[in-house]
C-alpha cells in the first residue's frame, strides 16, 4: 500500500517538474511580443515616445460580437446579424444600403435598367462592375483565386445566378429563401420543391457582366431585395468542386477553405472563441464601398459584461454597456465622451388577440396602448436612449413615417383618453373595472419581465385594472402565441428589419398570413381589408413621399383605429468607442460598414 | 477485478441506451421545434429544413438512423467528404477502405459544424479548465479540511470552515466578474477574459504550447471555479477525519504507542478520504463536460454553454451529443472510483 502511495506522489512530483520544465522551455513565442505591441493603450504607445512601429504596424481593431459562436457566414443560410456582418465584409450584394442613410446604392451592379411588364411583372437587368477577382487567405497572405487554366477568377453575373439558385434550391435548405421566393417570378415553386427545374427561376446570367431577374410585382423595394446577402455570388467551383478544386461542401466557409470578394476576407475563424478578417489587397474600390482602411478586424465572442471589462482594460476598440453600466459610463468624464446611443431598425411591441375575451373590443385595446407611459419606461427601466414608439415601422425606414413630420400620427401615453375609453366599454358592458380578467404573457428573461411589470403598474395606476403577467420559455411561447386557440390575450413581440423598408414592416407582420398574425389563426387574428389594401398600394407606389402618406395611413389603423398592436419602443445601441477609432454609426440593425472606418493614432 | 470493470462496461452500453431514449423521448416531447423562430418561417422553408434534417420521418425512425450513426461502425471505400453529414470520430484508413465510427450529426445552430466538431474543439477547453479546477479544489479543500479536523474547535477550524462557506456562498458569477474587475482591468495581471490554447490539440485534449501564456489565462477561471468544490470538499474532509479519528482503531494505534503523525496519515486520512473520493467522481464529470457560467464569464469557448443553448434552440443531435457525453464520463468517473475504494478499504471487495 506504501508504495502505491509513494508511486502515486512520485508521479506527482515528476508531473510537477514536467510542468515547471515546460516554462521555461517555451520560448515567450513571437505572437506575444506582437500582442504587446497591438494590444498596448494607446497612451503607453505615445508615452514611450516610439511612434514609429505602432504607425508602421498593421492597423487591427478589435470589436465584440457577442456570445456565442456565429452561426454561419455562408451567405446562403445567414439569418442573423452577426453572420450578415462578416458576410457584408467578405462579399458584396448587387446594391448595397448605405449605413447611415439605409439608402439603397449599387453595389456590384454598377447600374440597372427597370421594364414593367404587361403581366403585371417587373424585369430588371443589373449590369455588373467587372475586373474583381475572388480571393482567398492562404495562410500567410491574402492571393487570388485561380482557375483550372492558371487564371484569375473574376467575379461574374453567373456567379450571383449560381448564388441565387442556391439559396433557392430546396436542398440548400436556407432559411432566408423565402424572401426571395416571395419576390423573384418562379422562385417560390422552386424552392416549396413544386419543380426540379432551376430555369424556371427567373434570374438569368445573359453574359459575365449582364444580369436579368424578373420579379413578381412593379415593387419599388425589388432592387434592395437583389442586394440581400442570400443573393450574393457563390464560388460554385468550391462548393460543388471542379477539376482543380476539392468540393468543400457545407464546409466551405471554414478557414482555410474560404473565397470572397469584398474589402476584407476570411483570415481565422476559431469557433466560439473569435473571428479575424483581413484586408484584400485586390479589392479596386466602389462608390458605396471603398478600399479598406484598417488591415485585420477581429471579432471576439464575449457576452456584453465581459466585454465591457476587456474594453475598459483597453483591449477592445469597440464595445456594448451594460444595463448596469449605463450610469456610471454617463457620469464618467472619459467614457461619457466615448458613448453614443445610435437608432436600430427594430421595434418591441405588445400584440392583442383582437378574437379574446375583453381585448375584442377595439376601446379595450386603445385603453391599454394609450394608458403605457413609454417615456418613462426608457427612463426608469430600459435607461438606453430607447424611443417611445407611436407605431410599428422603426423611422429610418424606406416609406416609414417619421415624427417630426407626423407628430400626431399612432398612438401616445394619454391616462385621460384611456380611462374615457375604457370607461365607455364597461358601461355599454355594464361590467366593473375588477371584472376584466386580462393575461399579459411573454417570453421567459429577466429583461422582458422588468418591462411587464412596470407597464402592469401603469396599468393599475392609469386604469385601475389588475392583469395578470405570464411567461413561458422562448420555443413554447412561440407555438402558444401561433396556436387559434391558446394565444394569450395579450403578448410580447419584437421585429427587426430583413431589409431597410416599411414594407418589410407593415406587409410581412401584421397582414393576415404575416409573422404575427397566422392566416390559419392566432397571434392578433385580424383582418381589415382596407389595411391589407393600403401595404399593397403602398408597395407598388414610386413616389416616396406618397408612399410614406400612404403607410402612415396603414399605422393609423394598425396602432389606433383598430389598436391591434401597442408599440412600445424603438431600439437604440448604447456603444462605447475609443477616441482613435474614426467610425461610422450604422442604423441597419447592428450591421457596419467597416471598410470606412480608420485608426488613427 | 478485471471481470466486475467487464461487468460495469457492459452496463455502461445500457445506461447508455436508456438515456439517449430518454433523452431522445423528451426532447421531442416539449413543445417548440428547431425552426420556430420570432419571425416565422413560411411552412415550405420550414418543409426544406425538417427535409434536410430528416426531422420529417417518424420519430422511430430518427431514432433509429441515430443509434445507427453513433454506435453503427462503417466499412467505406471513400474518404471523408469533409462535409456536415459525413463526419465521423473516429476514421482509420485500414489498407484501401475507411473505417469510420460514431457520427454525432450536425447543429442546426452552427451551419457549418457537427456535434463532433463541439467535441473537438471545445470539450477539449472544457476538459482544461475542469482539471485545473479540480485540481485548485483539491489543493486547497483538503489541506484546509485536514487542518480543520486536527486542530478541531480552535481559531484554525473556525477561520478554515470560514473560507469554505465563502467559497460555497459566493457563486462564480459574482467571483467572476469580481477578480476580472480587480486582477485583469485594475492591476492587469491577468487578460481578463479568453483561453490560451486554441484547436487542434495534442491527443484531442492537450494544449499545443503549455507555457506561462496558457497559464496566463487559465488561473483567473480555475480558481474562480474550484474554489466553489474546494469548500464542499474542505468541509466533507473535516466531517470524514473527525468521525475517523474516533474510530476504535485509532485507539489501538495510538495505544500502542505509534506517532500520532503516523496515525493520523496512515490509519485515519486514509480510511477518511472514502467519502471525498466519491464526491470527485461526480464533480469530475461536472467540470471536465463544462461550466455555462464560468465559461461565459471568462469568455472561455468551451462546451458549458452547448449544455444549455442547444436545449432552448431545440438543437436536438447537440442535446442528445452533450447529455450522451455528460453521462460517459459519469459513468467511468464512478467507476474510477469504485475501483480507488478497493484500495483505500481492503475490505471492500468487489469479486
Amino acid at each position: 500500500m506504501r508504495t502505491k502511495l509513494f508511486l502515486l506522489i512520485s508521479v506527482l512530483v515528476l508531473a510537477g517538474l514536467v510542468l515547471g520544465a515546460c516554462q521555461p522551455a517555451a520560448p515567450t513565442p513571437e505572437k506575444i511580443i506582437q500582442t504587446v505591441v497591438v494590444e498596448g493603450t494607446p497612451r503607453e504607445v505615445v508615452v514611450t515616445a516610439t511612434p514609429a512601429p505602432a504607425a508602421a504596424g498593421p492597423k487591427v481593431l478589435r470589436l465584440n460580437m457577442g456570445p456565442g459562436d456565429i452561426p454561419t457566414i455562408d451567405p446562403a443560410l445567414a439569418t442573423d446579424t452577426s453572420s450578415v456582418q462578416i458576410i457584408e465584409e467578405t462579399s458584396v450584394g448587387l446594391t448595397r444600403q448605405n449605413e447611415e442613410t439605409a439608402e439603397v446604392l449599387p453595389g456590384m451592379a454598377e447600374s440597372w435598367d427597370v421594364v414593367n411588364n404587361e403581366d403585371g411583372t417587373q424585369t430588371v437587368t443589373f449590369k455588373l462592375v467587372t475586373g474583381i477577382p475572388w480571393v482567398r487567405w492562404n495562410g500567410k497572405e491574402v492571393e487570388q483565386v485561380l482557375d483550372c487554366e492558371g487564371n484569375p477568377r473574376y467575379v461574374t453575373a453567373y456567379d450571383f445566378e449560381y448564388g441565387i439558385l442556391r439559396t433557392l434550391n430546396p436542398k440548400t435548405a436556407s432559411d432566408y429563401a423565402y424572401v426571395l421566393a416571395f419576390a423573384i417570378k418562379g422562385a417560390e415553386d422552386y424552392n416549396a420543391g413544386k419543380t426540379d427545374d432551376p430555369t424556371t427561376v427567373a434570374v438569368k446570367a445573359l453574359d459575365e457582366k449582364t444580369l436579368e431577374i424578373t420579379f413578381n410585382e412593379q415593387a419599388a423595394y425589388n432592387v434592395n431585395i437583389a442586394g440581400v446577402w442570400v443573393a450574393h455570388a457563390m464560388p460554385k467551383w468550391l462548393i460543388e468542386g471542379d477539376d482543380c478544386t476539392e468540393a468543400r461542401g457545407d464546409k466551405w466557409t471554414e478557414t482555410g477553405f474560404f473565397q470572397g470578394y469584398g474589402p476584407y476576407t476570411l483570415k481565422e475563424w476559431v469557433h466560439d472563441s473569435y473571428i479575424t478578417l483581413v484586408k484584400n489587397p485586390f479589392w479596386p474600390g466602389l462608390p458605396s464601398v471603398p478600399v479598406a482602411k484598417i488591415d485585420e478586424i477581429t471579432w471576439t465572442m464575449l457576452d456584453e459584461v465581459p466585454a465591457f471589462a476587456e474594453y475598459e482594460a483597453g483591449n477592445l476598440d469597440v464595445a456594448g454597456v451594460p444595463l448596469a453600466d449605463i450610469d456610471r459610463v454617463k457620469a464618467d468624464p472619459e467614457l461619457s465622451k466615448q458613448l453614443v446611443i445610435g437608432p436600430v431598425m427594430c421595434t418591441y411591441y405588445y400584440g392583442f388577440n383582437t378574437k379574446a375575451k375583453f381585448v375584442d373590443d377595439v376601446r379595450v385595446r386603445r385603453a391599454l396602448s394609450m394608458a403605457i407611459d413609454r417615456q418613462s419606461l426608457i427612463d426608469n427601466v430600459l435607461k438606453g436612449g430607447q424611443e417611445p414608439a407611436q407605431w410599428f415601422s422603426r423611422p429610418g425606414l424606406t416609406g416609414a413615417p417619421t415624427p417630426d413630420k407626423y407628430p400626431d400620427l399612432g398612438v401616445k401615453f394619454d391616462p385621460e383618453k384611456a380611462k374615457a375609453e375604457l370607461q365607455s366599454y364597461l358601461d355599454e358592458k355594464g361590467l366593473k373595472v375588477s371584472d376584466l380578467d386580462i393575461t399579459l404573457m411573454f417570453n421567459t428573461s429577466s429583461g422582458h419581465q422588468k418591462i411587464a411589470e412596470a407597464i402592469q403598474q401603469m396599468w393599475k395606476e392609469y386604469l385601475g385594472l389588475d392583469v395578470k403577467l405570464a411567461n413561458q420559455e422562448w420555443k413554447v411561447y412561440l407555438k402558444t402565441i401561433r396556436d387559434p386557440q391558446a394565444t394569450p390575450q395579450i403578448f410580447r413581440l419584437g421585429w427587426c428589419q430583413d431589409y431597410p423598408d416599411a414594407n418589410n414592416f407593415l406587409r410581412e407582420v401584421p397582414t393576415k398570413g404575416g409573422s404575427s398574425n397566422p392566416a390559419d389563426g392566432g397571434g392578433f387574428n385580424w383582418e381589415n381589408p382596407k389595411f391589407e389594401e393600403l401595404v399593397v398600394q403602398a408597395a407598388r407606389e414610386t413616389d416616396p413621399q406618397k408612399r410614406v402618406d400612404l403607410y402612415a395611413q396603414a399605422e393609423q389603423i394598425l396602432v389606433y383605429e383598430d389598436a391591434v398592436m401597442a408599440p412600445i419602443y424603438w431600439y437604440t445601441r448604447v456603444t462605447v468607442t475609443k477616441p482613435y477609432v474614426q467610425r461610422t454609426f450604422s442604423v441597419l440593425g447592428g450591421l457596419e460598414h467597416i471598410e470606412k472606418w480608420d485608426i488613427t493614432r | 477485478m478485471g471481470r466486475y470493470i467487464a461487468r460495469r462496461l457492459i452496463y455502461l452500453l445500457v445506461v447508455l441506451f436508456v438515456v439517449s431514449a430518454i433523452t431522445f423521448g423528451l426532447m421531442h416531447a416539449v413543445p417548440g421545434g428547431p425552426f420556430d423562430r420570432e419571425k416565422a418561417l413560411p411552412p415550405e422553408i420550414i418543409e426544406n429544413l425538417n427535409k434536410r434534417y430528416h426531422l420529417d420521418e417518424p420519430l422511430l425512425m430518427q431514432y433509429g438512423r441515430y443509434l445507427y450513426d453513433v454506435f453503427i461502425p462503417r466499412i467505406s471505400a471513400t474518404p471523408p467528404q469533409g462535409s456536415v453529414d459525413d463526419d465521423f470520430l473516429i476514421t482509420v484508413k485500414l489498407g484501401n477502405v475507411w473505417f469510420k465510427w460514431m457520427n454525432f450529426g450536425p447543429t442546426y445552430s452552427s451551419r457549418s459544424r457537427t456535434v463532433n466538431d463541439i467535441f473537438r474543439q471545445q470539450l477539449p477547453v472544457s476538459a482544461q479548465l475542469g482539471i485545473m479546477a479540480l485540481l485548485v479544489a483539491i489543493i486547497i479543500g483538503m489541506p484546509l479540511g485536514i487542518l480543520a479536523a486536527l486542530k478541531q474547535n480552535t481559531i484554525f477550524d473556525y477561520l478554515g470552515m470560514s473560507v469554505a462557506i465563502f467559497g460555497v456562498s459566493v457563486p462564480v458569477i459574482i467571483l467572476g466578474p469580481l477578480m476580472i474587475w480587480i486582477f485583469g482591468v485594475t492591476l492587469k495581471w491577468f487578460p481578463p477574459t479568453g483561453w490560451g490554447a486554441k484547436p487542434p490539440f495534442v491527443l484531442g485534449i492537450f494544449p499545443r504550447e503549455l507555457g506561462p501564456e496558457f497559464f496566463r489565462y487559465a488561473i483567473m477561471p480555475s480558481v474562480a471555479l474550484g474554489l466553489g468544490s474546494s469548500a464542499i470538499i474542505a468541509r466533507l474532509t473535516r466531517a470524514s477525519l473527525l468521525q475517523t479519528m474516533r474510530e476504535d482503531y485509532i485507539r489501538t494505534a495510538r495505544a500502542k504507542g505509534l506517532r500520532e503523525s503516523l496515525v493520523i496519515v496512515r490509519h485515519a486520512l486514509k480510511n477518511s478520504l472514502i467519502p471525498v473520493v466519491t464526491i470527485l467522481g461526480p464533480l469530475f464529470a461536472a467540470l471536465v463536460t463544462g461550466t455555462f457560467v464560468t465559461e461565459v464569464t471568462f469568455g472561455i469557448p468551451g462546451m458549458g454553454r452547448y449544455f444549455v443553448t442547444s436545449i432552448t434552440n431545440r438543437d436536438y443531435p447537440v442535446i442528445m451529443g452533450t447529455i450522451l457525453l455528460y453521462a460517459l464520463i459519469l459513468v467511468i468517473a464512478n467507476l474510477v472510483v469504485d475501483i480507488v475504494y478497493a484500495y483505500l478499504d481492503p475490505r471492500i471487495r468487489y469479486d
